[in-house]
């Protein structure tokens, strides 16, 4: 049973702040993730040839915990988070996610005994519930997942996490199409409705094995609209109708929490101040940290209110500084000193605006999500929090005029491209009806007919 | 909390894309472009606009009029999505505009076919994938649309497609270019593996390859490997080929920037 948030964490948007969460998340060897001080948390991929076979991957996970924690220690960083995101070997093989959470934990367990350095290991089993043409988000995949759930968070596992996909089979039609109602459609209904499912099961098999069910990211969706937007000269994508995706996706990526997460949510949730501003639960966050995966136009924005500081995924190889986990790891230690300096010297809350200023007038993707207004599309979503179509509609909503009253200031400037395609956007969501039943039967029959590969029986429809 | 003053955020960042948006509509640069002819004009516009019911109701009056079915595919679908190209390239529409454009273009070339017994001519066959163990298709589906929209016979193989699945294509299908994409590390092995497996078989022909994690460091230790930055490289490379031949390094001096 989930219960849906209708009211917000915090008083104002001004008590949200990096390194600190209304409720702090113990996890793992001796760590607290947001409980006053913000921590690094290191993402790696193995190289392309490790996943030949299960004693590859573990002996390149091996070196890649080692070397992580080795250059931790040497830089004096007082606490590390590792995040394993699966290749699908190790999710469609559960005992190959086990056996590698197995190796990593054994190591972190050195490393803290020896130096007592506070550590946690995240583990993100690969969304495999599809087959070659389809979805397939129920039966023996669901399973399959669920039993990767388990298997790494009985062999060490600290931090449960997943970058679920469901509704992106609409999305991925929609957004190519500028598409509103089906934008809504698949990350707001059919998005929600299978975070719903998946995170009740995910929660359970947390408590069951007493670690932290964490949390999820739009990934699926809200940051395919982002790549695709890109940057400043990039033509595939409006960065308005980019933002609009992503106040979607909150209501969406906000299902885990109801259903019995806790945080820390998922680094690339850029969705996540909005969920932090409702929930109250810590966040892993990237930016200009993680320009080693992707281009984002906000790279020092998202460090406002986050409670883990990731670098997104790098492929594990040699640099001149190290190996590549070392120097990222070694740049989001420094970015976590400073902000833990600004915490102790009473000079955080203007540290977290610096960071905010530097990137909220650069793209409409940032001004959204500046804490100041990425609270307000929060209180839009909570307004109306028992409707997962309503919430997610009030935020794209709040989106829309959050928009249009910085482009009036002057301060947030748009090409004439952008305000069209955000008028189109505004003008199709205040043509859409309030009632939630009437839109999912109408995009049912609509999807069903242009969209080959939707199968609403996925979500039970 | 802080905020900046207006006189000062230019200081700080440069919204290149404002400074620079051409004064030109996108609508009024397409009508620059559209031809003249009366009964191409409403087809081309059509395509231009992604209207579906337009397009045939376009090409039901040219045809009225006497114009042949086939003859109406290059010269006015084609044409019509050779605006919208051309607009995509100089950065005056964007990537949703082409896509509904041609879906509109492929239900105009199915109606034509349906109102004659000739077989259309493409410009070259190409066979499409998704990396296997990958299932992150929209790149593809994006490279298909697009060759399509520009004339190409697209053989899709799906995604999670298993290496051998790509050679049978090829060998079947005989297409001047394969491309395949992933958005993962691990997956995007299996194009050195497809690119042995040509070679065993004494075939040659241009692989391109990207997404995600591809980048063209490891495309290029690969014969075959051409690398595709972006979506829309595909249909450059496929023209190159068309215009230049399928010559491997040829194509890296094109399209490798880096």
């Amino acid at each position: 049973m989930v219960k849906k948030y209708t009211s917000m964490a915090y008083a104002s948007a001004d008590d949200m702040l990096f390194g600190n969460a209304k409720f702090p998340v113990k996890a793992g060897l001796g760590l607290e993730i947001g409980a006053g001080y913000t921590t690094p948390e290191i993402n790696y991929a193995p190289r392309p040839q490790a996943g030949k076979s299960k004693e590859k991957l573990i002996k390149e996970y091996e070196r890649i915990t080692t070397d992580s924690m080795a250059r931790m220690v040497q830089i004096g960083a007082p606490s590390v988070v590792l995040e394993t995101e699966h290749v699908e070997q190790m999710t469609n093989n559960p005992e190959w996610g086990g056996a590698v959470a197995h190796a990593q934990k054994t190591i972190m367990e050195e490393y803290h005994d020896e130096y007592g350095i506070k550590c946690a290991l995240r583990h993100t089993p690969g969304d495999i519930r599809e087959d070659r043409d389809y979805l397939k988000l129920t039966g023996d995949k669901f399973d399959l997942l669920m039993e990767s759930f388990e298997q790494v968070a009985q062999n060490g596992a600290d931090l449960l996490s997943v970058e679920s996909m469901g509704g992106k089979e609409v999305f991925d039609y929609s957004i190519l199409r500028n598409d509103t109602a089906g934008i809504l459609f698949g990350i707001g209904v059919l998005g929600s409705m299978d975070m719903e499912t998946v995170w009740t099961g995910v929660a359970d098999i947390a408590k069951k094995n007493g670690v932290v069910a964490a949390g999820d990211t739009d990934c699926a969706q809200a940051n395919t609209a982002m790549f695709i937007a890109g940057g400043l000269l990039d033509k595939n994508l409006a960065h308005t109708i980019a933002i609009v995706a992503r106040a979607i996706s909150a209501g969406r990526s906000l299902c885990a929490y109801e259903a019995g997460a806790t945080g820390p949510g998922k680094d690339c949730g850029y969705e996540n101040t909005i969920l932090k501003s409702i929930s109250g639960v810590p966040i892993a966050q990237e930016g200009k940290t993680s320009t080693c995966a992707h281009s984002d136009v906000m790279g020092n924005l998202v460090m406002q209110c986050c409670d883990l500081w990731s670098n997104e995924s790098v492929e594990y190889h040699g640099e001149f500084g190290g190996t590549s986990v070392q120097c990222w790891g070694e740049s989001l230690a420094y970015d976590c000193s400073l902000m833990n300096v600004a915490l102790k010297t009473g000079k955080a809350k203007d540290l977290r605006d610096m960071f905010t200023l530097s990137d909220k007038y650069r793209d409409p993707q940032g001004y959204v999500l500046a804490y100041d207004n990425a609270y307000r599309v929060g209180e839009a979503i909570a307004k109306d929090g028992n409707d997962n179509y309503l919430r997610a509609k009030n935020a794209a909503v709040e989106c829309c005029n959050i928009i249009n009253e910085g482009v009036a200031s002057g301060k947030l400037k748009l090409t004439r491209f952008e305000i069209n395609a955000l008028t189109k956007v505004k003008d199709d969501l205040d043509a859409l009806t309030d009632d939630s039943d009437k839109f999912m039967s109408d995009c049912l029959t609509r999807f069903k007919e242009e969209v080959a590969v939707f199968r609403p029986e996925n979500y039970g429809l | 909390m802080l905020d900046l003053k207006l006189e000062d955020i230019d200081g700080i960042l440069v919204r290149y894309n404002v400074a620079l948006e051409k004064e030109m509509t996108p609508d009024e640069a397409a009508e620059e472009l559209y031809p003249k002819d009366e009964l191409v004009y409403p087809i081309a516009k059509a395509i231009y606009e992604g209207e579906e019911d337009d397009v045939i109701d376009g090409l039901k009056a040219a045809i009225d009029a006497g114009k042949d079915p086939i003859t109406l595919i290059n010269e006015s679908l084609m044409v019509g999505m050779g605006v919208v190209s051309q607009l995509y390239d100089e950065g005056i529409i964007f990537l949703p505009n082409v896509m509904m454009s041609a879906d509109a273009m492929l239900d105009g070339i199915e109606f034509c076919k349906t109102q004659t017994t000739e077989v259309p001519e493409p410009k070259g066959k190409v066979v499409c994938h998704v990396a296997e163990g990958d299932v992150h298709d929209i790149g593809k589906n994006i490279v298909a649309a697009l060759l399509r929209a520009s004339g190409y016979e697209v053989i899709d193989l799906g995604r999670d497609c298993p290496v051998d699945e790509v050679i049978e294509a090829v060998e079947k299908e005989k297409p001047m270019l394969v491309t395949g994409t992933a958005l993962m590390t691990t997956t995007m092995y299996a194009f050195k593996e497809i690119n042995d497996k040509l070679l065993e078989k004494g075939i040659q022909l241009p692989f391109a390859c990207g997404g995600g994690a591809v980048n063209q460091d490891f495309v290029a230790q690969y014969d075959l490997g051409v690398y595709g930055e972006e979506a829309s490289d595909a249909v450059k490379i496929a023209n190159f080929i068309v215009e230049n031949g399928e010559g491997i390094e040829k194509l890296r001096e094109e399209f490798h920037k880096h």
